[in-house]
């Protein structure tokens, strides 16, 4: 019993961090209809910006995770503004080479600025130790990392529920022209919806970085249980993909703990069922 | 008639090619043969179809670790492939159920899911598939119909000949295909999915139809690595494998019948080019996909054709 | 006169918005049949509806007195109704022979045919001929779809839903987006359709000339529901027609 609720508290952690890169690719696509797959690249990014501020230069860890958030918003910026901007009313078949053209020249960057080896960093002191959970040692940064995670869940749904640059981006998706009719000007919302998203995926990647190896493909590893989510959770709905996110998340701390081997194979049973059963996705429409 | 004469050349070529190329040329030319296989199975899915699928790696799999486990415990050729390949197609049809239904944007996540799904089979799986360390020491078995005939195929030149044999005959039923009313049929769902619903078509049907040949074709290609390097690994089934015949139909040309052939050999080309200056080979195929993608929608084969196909 | 096709109870919601409510509807085979309407009437949703390319929330569908509600378009193509849209729905990148050929292929059940070509495909072939002829395209036929004029596209729409050789064919808008000369030319092929086959002809139309020369029955939809339906001169008499079109010549 308390071998399931710790695998719980596990599989929450694990599912702030699928929430975050879910998110920004959800976002994007309800947005500006383009399906990232280079998203994940963007999540592998902020984590070696953060680990460069932070493991190799020494900066303060809450400086060193904004610097990469920003770094990767301008990574994100240049990848919209100059190349998927141009392709935004052609076949979705050209978006998805693109950006999987994408992921392949990121892949390679990392290793010729970095090296191909993979990095583990060190742990801020105020977060090392842990904490007894259910008499077991629970990580306090995992902790950090679930309220890091609802915290951000909060922040996005108060930003596009309740600004005016969400309402903005909210009318934007669901009828683009009418929005641009009332003078919204929907090339520069869109970038910053883009660097937005990325931003997200890069959060998910710096928080990652004192406890998780910093290594090249740690975004394609993750990205695949983002769409996963996507689908479960239908693509363009955020709420959907914080649930989608909470089911992968637990399912595969206790896919690991009863199905050792086919814990993969036990979320994509979960995605094909939902899939079958309602094909938009559960809060799809 | 030019082209039929340049088609005939090359045949002859290739038929030739083992008086004088050397044992590592004929497996280089081996590779871009299935490569070829693999693309043109591709392409009937996205250039002819309209769906991108980015797990194709997936059912070379099927078809490279069946035919690995066929010939390991009966070492014969003709039985190792046509398992291989007999299986990749029941892979294909069974996932294809799953994916066809969805949109374009969903397939393609569908295929890169399920394609990444069977590489982690292949990792983890170690009672059947070996693990990462794969299934090795595979036969190159003899091609042989019991009581009818044997033939070694030790000899690298021998195991050429029945790749080279069995990729005519594929690209010349690829060929049939796309210029029969199927072929007709399935351009009319990538033109245009709702017209074709309302001229009668069952588009669900023929998607599923393309899907499972492009799994054949996949299970083909794969089948036929085994034999050639007697060992299969996990890696056969990884996306990044499946983006080779996307490149290769990228570069060669997607709305044409010989643009994944081309590309095929193209795409090895540059890989050889590339790889003697730089060890950072993924970037450069990814500068070329963003370049092909913003600016070159017609592949090489397009410079040859009088209409060139810009979108 | 025979029924053709006919509602019951026919709805259709968006949201809380009845695009088409409560439709009970009986059409007779062989009457060239206008629907007309103001904009957001549900003309185009009733057509929709009626091809299968929407299906309805409420109510029944029978097509010479079978049912047919819930059935997909293809299914429906096959029991021998067709389409053609408003915004322009063609083959683009396939030839005008092609455009005209799939259909025909498909009528004739030889999609599935794999091996042999389409060459030897004599009598789709034959077929597709005369019916590029049919549609006056008879010159274009090698071209890409895509490259037609805007004109001769909506000639070619027009060739590939008579095609499937229907009984019934629904036309939405058909000269929608046409300079006067393309109408001309498209309201003419509209005529020649209809006398020279035995198909029954559906439009939907906002140009009140072609409505009242060509149509042998009017319905008139306003707010999802049928305001009216008879005869060209019932339809222009009718007092509360007249009224929805605010005093416009009709």
């Amino acid at each position: 019993m308390e071998t399931l609720a710790f695998q719980g508290l596990i599989g929450l952690s694990v599912a702030m961090y699928l929430w975050l890169l879910a998110s920004g690719l959800t976002i994007v696509f309800g947005v500006l209809g383009v399906l990232n797959f280079a998203h994940g690249s963007l999540f592998m990014l902020g984590a070696y910006f953060a680990f460069t501020f932070y493991g190799l230069w020494g900066v303060n860890f809450w400086l060193a995770i904004a610097l990469s958030l920003l770094s990767v918003a301008v990574v994100g910026y240049l990848m919209e503004r100059f190349f998927l901007r141009h392709i935004y009313n052609q076949d979705h078949a050209y978006q998805l080479l693109l950006t999987f053209g994408f992921i392949l020249i990121f892949d390679d960057a990392v290793k010729m600025i970095w090296g191909g080896v993979a990095k583990i960093p060190a742990m801020p002191s105020f977060f090392e130790g842990t904490v007894s959970v259910v008499g077991r040692p629970f990580p306090v940064y995992n902790l950090f990392i679930i309220g890091a995670g609802l915290f951000v869940a909060v922040l996005v749904w108060l930003l596009f529920e309740k600004t005016w640059w969400g309402k903005m981006v909210r009318a934007s998706a669901s009828d683009r022209e009418m929005a641009g009719a009332i003078g919204i000007n929907i090339p520069t919302l869109f970038t910053g919806v883009f660097a937005f998203g990325a931003m997200l995926a890069a959060l998910g990647g710096a928080l990652g970085t004192p406890v998780r190896v910093v290594a090249p493909g740690i975004g394609a590893a993750m990205i695949i249980q983002a769409f996963i989510i996507t689908v479960i959770g239908g693509l363009g709905n955020l709420k959907g993909a914080f649930v989608g996110a909470l089911i992968v998340g637990t399912l595969s701390a206790y896919g690991v703990l009863l199905f050792p081997v086919f814990e993969l194979f036990l979320i994509f049973l979960i995605m094909a069922v939902v899939l079958m059963i309602k094909p938009q996705g559960l809060f799809g429409g | 008639m030019k082209t039929r004469l340049a088609i005939l050349f090359l045949i002859i070529f290739l038929a030739v090619l083992p008086a004088f190329a050397g044992k590592y040329l004929l497996y280089v030319t081996i590779h871009i043969l299935l490569l070829s296989i693999f693309s043109l199975g591709f392409n009937l899915l996205f250039g002819y179809t309209g769906l991108l699928s980015f797990g194709q790696a997936g059912f070379y799999a099927v078809g490279a670790y069946g035919c690995a486990k066929i010939l390991l415990v009966y070492p014969s050729l003709l039985v190792g492939i046509l398992g291989g390949v007999a299986l990749a197609g029941v892979a294909s049809l069974v996932l294809g159920v799953l994916c066809i239904r969805h949109t374009r944007i969903y397939f393609s996540m569908l295929t890169l899911s399920f394609g990444m799904m069977i590489f982690s089979l292949a990792w983890k799986w170690r009672d059947m598939t070996g693990g990462d360390d794969g299934l090795v020491g595979i036969p190159r078995a003899p091609l042989e119909v019991p009581g009818v005939f044997k033939i070694n195929m030790a000899a690298m030149e021998s195991y050429y000949y029945v790749v080279l044999g069995l990729s005519l005959l594929a690209i010349y039923l690829f060929q049939r295909i796309i210029r029969s009313p199927l072929g007709l049929t399935l351009q009319g769902i990538r033109d245009s999915e709702t017209r074709a619903a309302c001229v009668g078509v069952s588009v669900r049907k023929y998607r599923l139809l393309s899907f499972t040949i492009a799994g054949l074709y996949a299970g083909l290609a794969g089948a036929l690595l085994p034999p050639l390097e007697s060992t299969v690994t996990p890696p056969v089934a990884h996306w990044s494998h499946s983006a080779e015949p996307v490149l290769a139909t990228l570069l060669g040309g997607i709305y044409t019948f010989a643009g994944p052939i081309v590309g095929s050999v193209l795409f090895y080309l540059l890989k050889d080019i590339i790889v003697r200056f730089t060890e950072y080979w993924l970037i450069c195929l990814g500068v070329i996909v963003v370049v092909l993608v913003m600016g070159f929608r017609g592949g090489v084969v397009s410079i040859f054709l009088k209409e060139g196909s810009r979108r | 006169m025979k029924e053709i096709i006919r509602t019951e109870s026919l709805a259709k919601y968006f949201g809380k918005m009845a695009a088409v409510h409560e439709v009970t509807l009986t059409l007779q085979e062989g009457l060239f049949t206008s629907v007309i309407g103001p904009n957001g009437a549900g003309k185009t949703t009733l057509i929709n509806l009626l091809s299968g390319y929407l299906l309805p929330d409420r109510g029944k569908i029978l097509f010479q007195g079978n049912e047919i509600t819930r059935l997909g378009p293809d299914r429906r193509v096959r029991m021998g109704i067709s389409r053609s849209f408003q915004v322009m729905n063609i083959f683009p990148r396939m030839t005008v022979f092609q455009n005209i050929l799939l259909p025909v292929l498909s009528r004739l059940n030889k999609t599935s045919s794999a091996f042999s070509s389409l060459l030897s495909q004599k009598e789709a072939v034959g077929e597709a001929e005369k019916i590029l002829g049919e549609v006056w395209l008879k010159d274009e036929k090698d071209f890409p779809a895509g490259e037609l004029s805007h004109g001769d596209q909506r000639l070619l729409e027009l060739g590939i839903a008579v095609a499937s050789n229907p009984r019934l064919c629904f036309l939405d808008e058909p000269s929608s987006g046409m300079n006067p000369i393309e109408r001309i030319k498209v309201l003419e092929l509209v005529k020649k359709l209809a006398a020279e086959r035995k198909t029954t002809f559906i439009i939907v139309e906002h140009d009140m000339d072609i409505v009242f020369s060509l149509s042998d029955w009017i319905v008139v939809m306003n707010r999802g529901e049928v305001l009216a339906e008879g005869r060209p001169a019932e339809i222009r008499a009718n007092r509360e027609v007249r009224e929805i079109y605010l005093g416009e010549e009709i």
